[in-house]
């Protein structure tokens, strides 16, 4: 669906400004189906990559495609495209209502009042229709945004921080809807700050860390990445082996983790001296645990794409 | 494509419609044209008529011209610097279409204003019982001529500058300066006698006189229309001759225009 192939992006700031690598050989592949999430820490280069992905920035070097073409500004490539952006810079002298028609109606087709009133209504918008998107609030701009997105029926979708000033309650039914539009088929490249949200929503993810992807595997692997523990639970007498760390002790039962490498001598040794195990689980580690993990240990060369 | 041109058009149409800083302008000088038409109306006699009304009538001409380069110079800045454009170019919206539709709205809007000056200098003719002349229809296309091209010029100007530095570029590099600049190397040269240099500075400033926009490329052979609003009939031909010049012209700001776009970084 996508490919960038070492893409460097240098901006100079003003004319004898300093350079600055926005990209510096950024390489990932989104495939058709994922829901693909785009991580990194301010200023890694998240939504550089996504503006050139829709191609209103043009890389200095490198090569991109999505959808089998080199993205370019209005490109007939964009009819099945959407996109979120993070700055809610929409036409503010039109109206919730107006914007909404207009954006929609950029995709060639001019959609029924009755699917225009719908999609506002579903965002809680109504109400707002006929107020002018100058006066709107940064999170009602937020759903503008997300009901153009909505209009048209997509194949590939863009998120830029998606969630953004938005309140709980639309959050949680924002996620319904990309949830919704992802099982129907469509490939979703999402950046975003909110870890917790990412590890609910998306299937394959790419840290991003100066310009360049330091890891790029699905959800699951990177969430266990670097996960060298497994956490246990026994009823023990007091002898236990060494590797151990006992963590919790109530009665007879001790808690702990084990490392991984030792996983099977301590089941030998389970076995051998009659241990109960109680519990014995991968430590679950969260998207934020590995992204730390990653980010603190350097770039550890970038994961194959499977 | 006729469907995206429609829809930027109606939007740019309601851009202009609630812009403040157009209505500003726009009551600006209708005030400053208003009080230049105030001692027409107040020296009004039947024999000064035809006097007062070619006064209102010019004055408010000479203002929609203007106000075609304000149409031009807005539309551009306010997409750019609002950054919205990243909300169209991200949809099968190509930049040709969309910058299309800015020089339509454009063109749109002045029509309109000029349609109502002349429906208004029509009406006041009635009034004040002066013969409706054919010069009113000439005048009126002439201005809406000049309006396009200086919403083209700035449209242009807008996309590549600062609009404070496109309006000071404007009133500064016009073809009266690269004139007054050749007539003055001529003289030099004459002076110094032959000086490579002068003669290729003479040769520059001619080159960017004659490519320097103008709003009335035809002022010196129409002038007799401007002060009788008689227009003998070879002089429609002049109009004719405007319209090519000012879509020769127009092509060549959005050529422009559109080259400096879809290099813009959109970010």
């Amino acid at each position: 669906m996508i490919v960038a192939e070492n893409v460097h992006m240098h901006f100079r700031r003003g004319l004898a400004g300093a350079k600055i690598r926005a990209l510096d050989g950024m390489s990932l592949q989104v495939r058709d189906g994922d829901f693909f999430a785009l991580v990194g820490q301010n200023g890694a280069g998240k939504s550089t990559a996504m503006y050139c992905f829709l191609g209103l920035l043009k890389p200095t070097s490198g090569r991109i495609e999505v959808m089998g073409r080199t993205p370019e500004l209005g490109s007939s490539l964009y009819s099945t495209v959407a996109y979120l952006p993070e700055e809610p810079q929409y036409h503010l002298y039109l109206t919730v209502e107006e914007a909404t028609r207009y954006y929609s109606s950029l995709y060639g087709k001019r959609l029924p009042a009755k699917a225009v009133d719908d999609i506002l209504e579903r965002l809680g918008l109504g109400p707002f229709k006929k107020l002018p998107l100058a006066k709107c609030s940064k999170g009602m701009k937020q759903k503008v945004g997300i009901a153009q997105c909505l209009m048209v029926e997509t194949r590939l979708l863009f998120l830029d921080e998606p969630t953004r000033g938005l309140d709980p309650i639309i959050v949680r039914e924002f996620r319904e809807i990309l949830r919704d539009i992802h099982k129907r088929g469509a490939t979703i490249v999402m950046n975003s700050h909110v870890l917790s949200e990412i590890e609910m929503l998306a299937t394959r993810v790419a840290i991003l860390e100066k310009g360049k992807v330091i890891a790029q595997d699905d959800l699951h692997t990177l969430m266990t990445l670097n996960q060298d523990l497994y956490n246990v639970a026994v009823e023990a007498d007091g002898n236990v082996p060494d590797y151990l760390t006992v963590t919790d002790r109530q009665g007879s039962t001790l808690r702990g983790h084990i490392p991984k490498a030792q996983l099977y001598e301590f089941m030998d040794y389970a076995r051998q001296n009659g241990l109960r195990v109680l519990e014995c689980s991968l430590q679950r580690a969260s998207l934020e645990d590995s992204f730390v993990r990653i980010l603190q240990g350097g770039a550890p060369g970038e994961k194959k794409v499977n | 494509m006729g469907e995206l041109l429609r829809a930027n058009t109606l939007t740019h149409l309601t851009f202009f419609r609630r812009s403040r800083l157009l209505l500003a302008f726009g009551l600006v000088f209708l005030l400053l044209a208003s009080l230049g038409s105030l001692p027409a109306l107040l020296a009004h006699s039947k024999v000064a008529s035809f006097d007062s009304l070619k006064d209102i009538f010019l004055t408010f001409n000479e203002f929609l011209i203007f106000f075609g380069a304000a149409l031009g110079l807005l539309v551009m800045s306010s997409h750019l610097s609002n950054r919205s454009l990243k909300m169209v170019f991200t949809k099968p919206c190509p930049p040709p279409v969309w910058l299309a539709s800015t020089f339509l709205a454009s063109a749109l809007v002045s029509l309109l204003l000029i349609g109502f000056v002349l429906i208004c200098a029509v009406a006041l003719s009635f009034l004040w019982h002066v013969p409706v002349r054919a010069g009113l229809v000439f005048i009126s296309l002439d201005t809406f001529l000049a309006a396009m091209g200086m919403a083209a010029y700035f449209i242009f100007l807008t996309t590549v500058l600062h609009p404070a530095v496109a309006v000071a570029f404007a009133l500064v590099f016009n073809g009266s300066l690269f004139y007054y600049l050749r007539i003055l190397m001529h003289g030099a040269s004459q002076v110094a006698g032959k000086s490579v240099i002068l003669r290729s500075l003479e040769h520059l400033f001619h080159f960017l006189y004659v490519m320097a926009p103008m709003t009335r490329a035809f002022e010196s052979k129409t002038k007799a229309i401007y002060s009788s609003f008689r227009v003998p009939t070879h002089d429609w031909l002049y109009l004719l001759y405007s319209l090519g010049y000012i879509l020769a012209l127009s092509a060549l700001f959005y050529l422009l225009a559109l080259f400096f776009l879809q290099r813009k970084r959109f970010s």
